[in-house]
């Protein structure tokens, strides 16, 4: 494509054994606009850019069309639109470091999108070289994809996604699992794709992406459009209820009963305290002759970039990781099973084979529970019944995360770290699981060692904060420790 | 898939049920009937008789129970020291998993029918016992492995992680965690270590070094029958064709090991 030209969508639809997944009236992408759609998980925003792209499952049924300049497709060919990959049309997907070839060094498979590629072609590396270090990547190209942060994965994949010269750009919720600084870079990189007269159709449940990323948005839900228009205008002033419910789960405008107050002025009896503890990965030192002490019933939020050692710090407190120097000390009252912890795959977290009601027996079983507190938690966190019926994976990941509140509260714990734990959710999900987990957690005044990336997350939750800083860096032997 | 595994099911039953009935209501396999060398096959005797007489029938079925109990008990045996071998070294780690892992690797070393014929060779020949010692002991090495690097990864993840933390102990993790994912995986192992076991036993039969005649054995009858393949040839089919069903039988039995 050579003179700028726009993409028509007209009436996308997409069904599964009859159930629309997707159905979405006329949409309009121009050069230099940039549309992002937002919406919760289920709403069936990516359906809608992988039915764009010609990639979904043969399973499911698609209608419409797209026109791009004069040609007009037909979506529910899915072969059509594949002589227009990497030259008109890129994907950059979910989950880059997923996404790239692990076998593979950088710069080769960056090289593999330049038109023309041939093997051993010198001028598609050069090319692929050239792109990398437009990116900052330009020491990377002989690395393989393991050895990047996920921030660099997801810029060689932007780098192999856009090296073909395609305009036309979709991007698949590319803040998964990316810290803040990083999504910034990406946010960088988009808006210089628009600026250079590219077409961007970002798809994304991070309302502070879509708010940088500006042009226009549109709010899907249940597989439609609910609200659409200037991004300011969405974003600030919706009209739509769900657009309204939808923003209000940003954490930096909770209002929950269980908000942090200021901390009580006498210090409460200390449940884990951790003196001049220091740990190291090989080489790299995450923290050194770092003191901490958690207190009965202190929201404690240790937020940093990824890779900082945030994890590491919890499970050192936690006694789950060994020290390199200094000692953490449990206080009698966090023994016996009262430190909890929530992981942030909690599929992984509950035995795999196995349906979730015997999991849960057991717990039960073992820290005497009364009988019906249980299926009285369950209710209060929003959990049907009939759920335990059912394996881990048969379930979504929201719903687990909460029944793994339930199991962590069954063991009445004094204290409960949670690993990133809402970090897989989209906004929506984050907040009532959030809201399940304060909740029990201020009637129980149970302590919390809550470790995110997501700062406003941090001040929503938290009344003691603590920042990891950069990796690598040196920081000062007791890291800022600010009240809220 | 389970059509497969249904008509492999039905089929083993009646073998094994030949193999447990046939050995009460036939005649005695060792019974010689000199004067009916070599008897075509009839009503009466519908599998014929062999060069001394004998009943090819009643000495088919005594063959095929040897075959199954000996090769369930291998299975049994290897089954249960390779996969309590392979717990306690993911498990426990450090020494218990060096020893272990050394004393596998040298069994790996040793090709799985020389292991046996040792074993055979340090017993008086064709010793049951010795042919039972010797096949556990070729296999074991197979369970300990598999259950070794699955259970590692199994005890490595964060569900377990979990369960140490709600104080759930031993039991809990074993019962919950992983006889359910090894499950699958032993007994397709277990499917696979019969077909090894049976062959193995006649395959030194064969050879004569198993079992000793005139024990009645699937591959002691197939050399025995060699002499006469011409006159008569039922003689070294019967025994040909059990081997065959059995292993296609537990072959076919085999789920399908994708992971749900």
């Amino acid at each position: 494509m050579t003179a700028p030209t726009s993409l028509d969508l007209h009436r996308v639809t997409v069904r599964h054994r009859g159930r629309p997944l997707v159905d979405v009236s006329d949409l309009r992408l121009e050069p230099g606009r940039p549309v992002t759609i937002v919406g919760e998980s289920g709403s069936g925003k990516s359906v809608l850019a992988h039915a764009v792209m010609g990639t979904l499952d043969p399973g499911l049924e698609v209608g419409g069309a797209m026109s791009v300049g004069e040609r007009r497709l037909d979506l529910a060919d899915r072969s059509n639109r594949q002589f227009l990959w990497g030259r008109d049309l890129a994907l950059l997907p979910q989950e880059p470091a997923l996404a790239l070839d692990p076998t593979m060094r950088v710069r080769g498979q960056v090289a593999e999108g330049v038109p023309g590629f041939r093997r051993r072609d010198q001028h598609a590396t050069a090319v692929a070289e050239a792109a990398l270090g437009r990116l900052g990547l330009a020491d990377a190209g002989a690395a393989y994809p393991h050895t990047l942060s996920g921030g660099m994965a997801q810029r060689v994949a932007y780098a192999a996604a856009t090296v073909g010269g395609a305009r036309v750009l979709i991007v698949d919720e590319p803040s998964k699992g990316l810290d803040p600084a990083s999504l910034d870079r990406l946010a960088d990189l988009l808006a210089e794709h628009t600026a250079g007269g590219g077409i961007l159709l970002t798809i994304t449940h991070d309302l502070r992406l879509a708010r940088r990323i500006g042009g226009r948005v549109l709010v899907m839900r249940e597989a439609s459009v609910v609200e659409q228009g200037p991004a300011e205008q969405v974003l600030d002033a919706p009209t739509h209820d769900y657009t309204r419910r939808l923003l209000a789960a940003e954490p930096s405008r909770w209002r929950h009963r269980w908000a942090p107050a200021l901390p009580p002025a006498d210090p409460s009896p200390a449940l884990v305290t951790a003196t001049r503890v220091t740990k190291s990965y090989g080489d790299v030192p995450l923290f050194e002759d770092l003191s901490l002490r958690i207190g009965a019933g202190e929201r404690w939020a240790v937020s940093g970039p990824s890779g900082v050692g945030k994890t590491t710090l919890g499970n050192v407190l936690l006694r789950l990781t060994s020290v390199d120097r200094g000692t953490v000390e449990h206080a009698p009252a966090a023994g016996g099973g009262r430190l909890q912890k929530l992981y942030q795959d909690p599929t992984l977290s509950f035995p795999a084979r196995v349906r979730l009601g015997l999991a849960m027996r057991d717990v039960v079983q073992r820290h005497d529970v009364a009988a019906g507190r249980l299926e009285e938690l369950m209710t209060a966190v929003g959990l049907p019944p009939d759920l335990l019926d059912r394996r881990p994976a048969q379930v979504s990941g929201g719903e687990l995360q909460r029944l793994a509140i339930v199991r962590a509260m069954m063991a009445r714990p004094v204290l409960v770290f949670a690993d990133e734990a809402t970090s897989r959710l989209d906004l929506v999900t984050q907040e009532v699981t959030v809201d399940c987990l304060m909740t029990e957690l201020s009637d129980t005044g149970c302590a919390l060692l809550l470790v995110t990336h997501d700062r406003d997350l941090a001040t929503a939750v938290a009344d003691h904060h603590l920042d990891l800083g950069t990796p690598g860096r040196s920081r000062p032997s007791l890291a800022g420790i600010l009240p809220a | 898939m389970t059509r497969l595994r249904m008509l492999s099911a039905g089929l083993l039953i009646a073998l094994v049920a030949f193999a447990l009935i046939g050995p009460l209501v036939l005649a005695d396999p060792t019974a010689q009937h000199l004067d009916h060398y070599l008897q075509s096959p009839s009503l009466a005797e519908p599998l014929g008789r062999d060069d001394y007489g004998r009943s090819v029938l009643a000495r088919l079925a005594h063959a095929t129970r040897l075959s199954l109990v000996l090769g369930a008990a291998c299975v049994a045996t290897a089954l249960l020291v390779g996969t309590a071998a392979g717990v306690a070294s993911a498990w426990l780690g450090g020494w218990v998993d060096a020893v272990l892992r050394a004393v596998s690797e040298a069994f790996v070393a040793v090709p799985a029918l020389l292991i046996v014929l040792m074993v055979s060779a340090l017993a008086s020949g064709g010793s049951v016992w010795a042919l039972y010692l010797g096949i556990a002991l070729a296999q074991w090495v197979e369970y300990f492995r598999v259950v070794r690097s699955r259970s590692g990864l199994v005890l490595g993840s964060p569900a377990i992680e979990a369960a140490g933390l709600l104080r759930l102990g031993r039991l809990h993790v074993v019962r919950r965690h992983l006889w359910p994912d090894l499950r699958p995986m032993l007994t397709t192992l277990a499917s696979l270590g019969m077909v090894t076991s049976i062959l193995a036993m006649s395959t030194l039969g064969f050879v004569k070094v198993g079992l000793q005649p005139p024990r009645a054995e699937l591959g002691l009858m197939v050399t025995e029958s060699f002499a006469f393949y011409d006159a008569a040839p039922w003689m070294a089919v019967a025994p040909v064709a059990v081997l065959f069903l059995l292993t296609v039988c537990f072959l076919g039995l085999r789920r399908s090991e994708t992971v749900s």
